[in-house]
C-alpha cells in the first residue's frame, strides 16, 4: 500500500500532499432487551487526500482505490483555487513525526477471542441487568473497531499505525410508578480486553441506582454549588474547556481568540488541566496522529493559567505555537480535525467529605450523561445525584442538566479532589459533517464548583 | 454485475441489499475567506439476511464484493430468530428531488454562491467574523430484496449555512437554507441574520420561574425529537413510550397538527422509499392534538401486528448512514402553521423567551417527552426583545407543557438540526403558554 500511495503522492506537483489509506474492521453485537438486535462482523477501506498548494487547502475522500489518482489531481486544482483567493496563505509547521510502524500491542488482545465468546460476554452482562424486576428494557452493545492506517506524505514520511478500541456499553432502563429512567454503563474503551472482564460488581451497583432512580425527586431549577463525581468532572472539563483548547475552533474567531491568549488566568492555582495521548490504554490514547505527528502530552492549564493549546500543523503555524499531534479523523471519509486525546483535571488533594461539609444547600452529581459546547457556553447532564443539605448528603435526585459559561465557571472551581479516574468510553462530536470520535478520553477527580445553573422543575 | 442479492438467491432464506453512492462537493469560508474545498465520492452497502430463520447483517463498499453473503450468513448463525420479513415488490411514489444543475455544480459555482452571501452580509455587518459553508450533493440509493423489492432513487441537495460569532462570546448567530435545486444568495435570510445579530448586543438573563416561550422553526427539534421517540414503534412495543395505548386521545394542544410528509416536492428530506425498501407516505401523526399515527419500521410493525409505515431509517440521534440498522424515525416533519406572526407573539409577552436553539438536548430524558437545555435565543420583556439569553436553562415536557399552545405563526420554514443527525422538517413559530426557566 505504501508504494501505491507513494506513486499517487509523487504524481502531484504541489507544495504538500498526504494520503491516508485505511483498512478498518468492526464487530458489533447489540442486545435490546432480550432480543439480539444486531450482530455483524465486517470490514471496509477508503482513502483520504489532503493537498496544500500556493496557500490553499483541499481534501478528497474516495471509497474506490481506482479513483484515488483523479481525486488527488482534483484536490490539487481545488487547493490552488482556494490559495488564489486568500490574502493570508495557509501553511504547515515543520513535521514532528518520523516514519515507521506503530502497531497496537497489548497482553490482553481482545481480538484473540472468538465471536461466540464475545457474544457470550455481552449476553452475560445483559442477562444480569434483566434480572432486576424494575428493568423494562436494556441496551447492551459490544463494539470492536480496528483500524490499520497508512500515511504517506510528499515530505518523504511513511507511517503505518493501528488504532484499536473495544467497549461494552449500554443502558439500564427502569420503570417505577410510570417514570422511566436510564443509567449508562461502559467497560473498556481501549485496546485492553481485560477491562471487559469481571465487571459484574460495577454493573450491580449501577443497576441498583437505576432501580431506585424512577422514585427519586426531580432536580429543582436554580443556581447553586455542586460537587461533580470524576465522570461528571471529566465531562465538564471536556465540554467547558477542552473544545476551546482546540485551535481550529478559534482559528476564525478573532474576538474569542483574543480572550484565550496563552498566559491568561482561567482559574485558581488548584486548577491544572492536561491533554495526554501517550497515557497507556485509555480511550484517547494513540502514538501517531492522522497527519503523521507523534502523540504527546500538552499542559493546557497550569496553576490556573492557560499554558498550552491543541494544534494541527496548520493551526500551529497560524498561532505561532508548537504542534501538539492532535489532528485526527474518525475514518477515511473525513478530513482530520484538531481533537482532544485524553483530557483530564489533575488531582489536587481535597477529600470528598470536606467538599460535602462545605455546602449548605446544593447537589452532588454523578454519572456523566453527555454534554455540548457552543463557544463559551456549555451544557452537560448527570444521570443521578444527591441533594446536599447542611453539609450532609441527602436524597437521590434525577433529571439533572447543568449549563454555564466557561470563564466564570472555571473561576468558580473551589476544590479539587485526589481521586483521579478516567471514563471508559469515548465519544465526542465535532465538525460538519459531524465526526463522532470514540477515541476521546476524559478524566478528573471529584471537584466542587461554587455556582452552576441547574435546569429542573 | 452480480450483486449480493443475486449471490444470496438460493443460499439464504431472504436477503436485503442497501447501496448508497454519494458525491458531495463543499466549500468553507472562515472569517470571510475561502478556507477549504472538500470533494468526497463514497459508496457503501449493507446486506441483511435471514438464514435458517435467523437474522444477520454485514457491511461493505460495493454490492459485488464476493465476501458479503458469506459474512452475513456467518453473522446470522449467531443471530436472533427473525420476527419479520423484508420488503416485497411495490411501486414507489414519485418524488421531485433531483435537479441536473445541482448534480453538475462545480467548486467555482459554490464559491460564487458563498461570495454573494458574504458580500451581502458585509454590506450590513462589515465587521463580523463570517463563516459560510455550501455543499452540493448527489445521492443515489438502491434497495433490493430477494422478495422482489427493487427500489432506485437519485436526489440532489444544495445546502448553504452562514453565521458569525457574537463579539467576544464565541456563540454564533447562524442561518441556513437547503433545497434540491439551485438558488441565489438568500437576501431575506441575510436580513434576518442582521436583525438577530443586532438583538445579541445586550446579554440578558430572565428570572427563574415559569414563563411563555416562543420556539423558532430552528428550535422545533426540542419538542419534536421527544415526540418522535414516543411515537417510535419500538418504544410502543416495549411500553416505555408515554403515548402507549393512547391512539385517538389528546396528547398535545388542539392547535398542533403534525405530519410526516416524505413526498413533499422540492424538499431535500423527501424520499420515495425508506431504508428497508418500503414506499414512503404523507401521513398525519397528530391532528389537532389527537394522536393519529405511529412511526413503524418492518420489525416494530411486525411486533405490533401492523404494517410498516415506511419509516425504517438508517439514523440514530447522533449518526446516520449505511452502517446504522433501520430504526423508526420521522422522514420529513411538518408542523402545520397558524394565523399569528412572530411580531404579534413578541408583542403580547410581558416576559418570555424567543428560543432559536438549545445546547445539550441529548442529556435530557427525551424519550419520556422531557427536554432540559441551555436556551439559545432572546429575552423578551414588555413586548420587545431586550437582548440575547445568557445563563438561561429551559426545561419542559411536551406531554404536559405542550397541551397549552397559545398560537402558531403563518410563516413556516425548513429547519435543520445542526448537531444531531436527526434530519429536519418545516415548522412555524410556536408560542407555548408556560415553561420552566432557570435564570437569575
Amino acid at each position: 500500500m505504501k508504494e501505491l500511495l507513494g506513486r499517487a503522492v509523487a504524481g502531484l506537483a504541489v507544495d504538500y500532499v498526504d494520503i491516508r489509506h485505511e483498512e478498518n474492521r468492526r464487530i458489533r453485537i447489540a442486545f435490546r432487551g432480550r432480543r439480539l438486535s444486531d450482530i455483524a462482523e465486517y470490514s471496509n477501506s477508503g482513502s483520504h487526500v489532503r493537498v496544500y498548494d500556493r496557500g490553499g487547502k483541499a481534501t478528497a475522500s474516495v471509497s474506490d482505490p481506482d479513483r484515488l489518482h483523479a481525486a488527488a489531481r482534483s484536490a490539487a486544482a481545488a487547493a490552488r483555487l482556494v490559495g488564489s483567493r486568500r490574502e493570508r496563505p495557509l501553511r504547515l509547521a515543520p513535521r514532528v513525526g518520523a516514519s515507521g510502524s506503530f502497531p497496537v500491542r497489548t497482553p490482553n488482545d481482545v481480538r484473540r477471542l472468538s465471536l461466540s465468546e464475545k457474544l457470550a460476554l455481552v449476553s452475560h452482562y445483559n442477562d444480569q441487568i434483566l434480572r432486576d424486576p424494575t428493568v423494562v428494557d436494556t441496551e447492551a452493545d459490544y463494539d470492536e473497531f480496528v483500524s490499520r492506517r497508512t500515511l504517506v506524505t510528499s515530505e518523504g514520511q511513511a507511517v503505518e499505525y493501528e488504532l484499536v478500541n473495544v467497549t461494552i456499553y449500554g443502558l439500564i432502563i427502569t420503570k417505577q410508578e410510570g417514570v422511566v429512567q436510564r443509567v449508562r454503563f461502559a467497560f473498556g474503551g481501549c485496546e485492553d480486553g481485560a477491562r471487559l472482564l469481571g465487571r459484574e460488581e460495577d454493573l450491580a451497583q449501577l443497576t441498583a441506582i437505576a432501580h431506585d432512580l424512577p422514585l427519586a425527586e426531580p432536580a429543582r431549577a436554580g443556581t447553586l454549588p455542586v460537587i461533580l463525581d470524576p465522570s461528571e468532572a471529566g465531562l465538564f472539563i471536556h465540554e467547558a474547556f477542552g473544545h476551546l483548547s482546540e485551535a481550529d475552533g478559534l482559528q476564525n474567531n478573532p474576538g474569542f481568540r483574543a480572550r484565550l491568549k496563552l498566559g491568561v488566568t482561567l482559574g485558581g492555582p488548584i486548577l491544572n488541566v492536561t491533554d495526554d495521548a501517550t497515557l497507556p490504554a485509555l480511550p484517547g490514547s494513540y502514538e501517531v496522529d492522522d497527519e503523521g505527528s507523534s502523540a504527546r502530552k500538552t499542559r493546557l492549564i497550569s496553576d490556573g493559567r492557560l499554558t498550552g493549546r491543541l494544534h494541527s500543523r496548520e493551526t500551529a503555524t497560524e498561532f505561532g505555537e508548537p504542534p501538539s499531534g492532535n489532528m485526527r479523523a474518525v475514518d477515511a471519509h473525513f478530513t482530520p480535525l484538531v481533537r482532544m486525546s485524553n483530557i483530564f483535571i489533575e488531582p489536587h488533594g481535597a477529600a470528598l467529605d470536606d467538599m460535602v461539609a462545605s455546602i449548605d444547600h446544593g447537589y452532588y452529581l454523578c454519572g456523566a450523561k453527555g454534554g455540548q459546547t457552543t463557544g463559551d457556553q456549555f451544557t452537560f447532564g448527570a444521570t443521578w445525584g444527591y441533594r446536599i443539605e447542611g453539609g450532609r448528603i441527602g436524597p437521590l435526585v434525577r433529571d439533572i442538566n447543568m449549563s454555564g459559561e466557561l470563564f466564570s465557571t472555571l473561576a468558580a472551581i473551589s476544590m479539587v479532589g485526589n481521586d483521579l479516574s478516567f471514563a471508559e468510553r469515548g465519544g465526542c462530536g465535532k465538525g460538519g459533517p459531524q465526526q463522532l470520535n470514540r477515541k476521546s478520553g476524559k478524566g478528573a477527580p471529584h471537584i466542587k464548583i461554587d455556582r452552576v445553573t441547574v435546569g429542573g422543575v | 454485475m452480480q450483486d449480493a442479492i443475486d449471490r444470496a438467491c438460493g443460499v439464504v432464506d431472504f436477503a436485503e441489499l442497501h447501496w448508497t453512492r454519494e458525491r458531495t462537493l463543499s466549500v468553507g469560508y472562515g472569517d470571510g475567506h475561502l478556507q477549504s474545498i472538500v470533494d468526497n465520492d463514497l459508496s457503501s452497502v449493507a446486506l441483511r439476511v435471514i438464514d435458517k430463520g435467523r437474522l444477520g447483517s454485514t457491511f461493505g463498499l460495493r454490492p459485488d464484493e464476493p465476501s458479503l453473503v458469506e459474512q452475513a450468513v456467518r453473522a446470522a448463525s449467531y443471530g436472533d430468530k427473525a420476527t419479520f420479513s423484508f420488503a416485497g415488490a411495490a411501486e414507489a411514489p414519485r418524488v421531485d428531488h433531483y435537479h441536473e444543475e445541482v448534480a453538475h455544480f462545480t467548486a467555482e459555482d459554490l464559491v460564487r454562491l458563498c461570495d454573494a452571501v458574504r458580500d451581502a452580509v458585509r454590506r450590513v455587518r462589515p465587521d463580523v467574523a463570517l463563516h459560510v459553508h455550501a455543499s452540493a450533493a448527489t445521492t443515489r440509493r438502491t434497495v433490493r430484496t430477494t422478495l422482489g423489492a427493487n427500489m432506485d432513487d437519485r436526489s440532489t441537495s444544495l445546502v448553504l449555512a452562514f453565521g458569525a460569532p457574537i463579539r467576544g462570546v464565541g456563540v454564533s448567530v447562524n442561518r441556513s437554507l437547503g433545497a434540491v435545486g439551485s438558488f441565489a444568495a438568500p437576501l431575506d435570510l441575510v436580513a434576518e441574520f442582521d436583525t438577530w445579530y443586532a438583538w445579541t448586543e445586550n446579554a440578558s438573563t430572565p428570572r427563574t420561574g415559569r414563563m411563555p416561550v416562543i420556539f423558532a422553526p430552528e428550535a422545533s427539534f426540542l419538542y419534536l425529537l421527544p415526540l418522535w421517540a414516543g411515537l417510535a414503534g419500538n418504544a410502543i412495543e416495549k411500553k416505555t413510550s408515554p403515548v402507549t395505548e393512547r391512539m385517538g386521545e389528546t396528547i398535545l394542544s388542539p392547535r398542533l397538527t403534525l405530519r410526516d410528509d416524505a413526498l413533499r416536492a422540492g424538499d431535500p428530506a423527501s424520499r420515495p422509499f425508506d431504508d428497508e425498501g418500503v414506499p414512503c407516505q404523507r401521513r398525519t401523526l397528530v391532528e389537532s392534538g389527537v394522536l393519529r399515527g405511529l412511526l413503524l419500521d418492518l420489525r416494530s410493525a411486525a411486533a405490533l401486528g401492523l404494517a410498516s409505515t415506511g419509516n425504517g431509517i438508517k439514523r440514530e440521534l447522533f449518526t446516520a448512514g449505511t452502517e446504522i440498522q433501520p430504526n423508526p424515525w420521522a422522514v420529513n416533519w411538518i408542523v402545520e402553521p397558524g394565523d399569528s406572526s412572530l411580531e404579534a407573539m413578541i408583542a403580547e409577552l410581558d416576559e418570555g423567551l424567543l428560543v432559536t436553539g438549545g445546547i445539550g438536548f441529548h442529556s435530557g430524558n427525551y424519550s419520556q417527552g422531557a427536554f432540559s437545555v441551555q436556551a439559545v435565543g432572546f429575552h423578551v420583556r414588555a413586548g420587545r426583545v431586550i437582548g440575547r439569553l445568557d445563563r438561561t436553562m429551559l426545561s419542559g415536557n411536551i406531554y404536559t407543557d405542550f397541551l397549552r399552545v397559545r398560537s402558531l405563526s403563518r410563516e413556516a420554514r425548513r429547519a435543520y438540526t445542526s448537531m444531531l443527525s436527526a434530519g429536519g422538517g418545516c415548522a412555524p413559530y410556536v408560542l407555548v403558554d408556560s415553561l420552566q426557566v432557570a435564570g437569575v
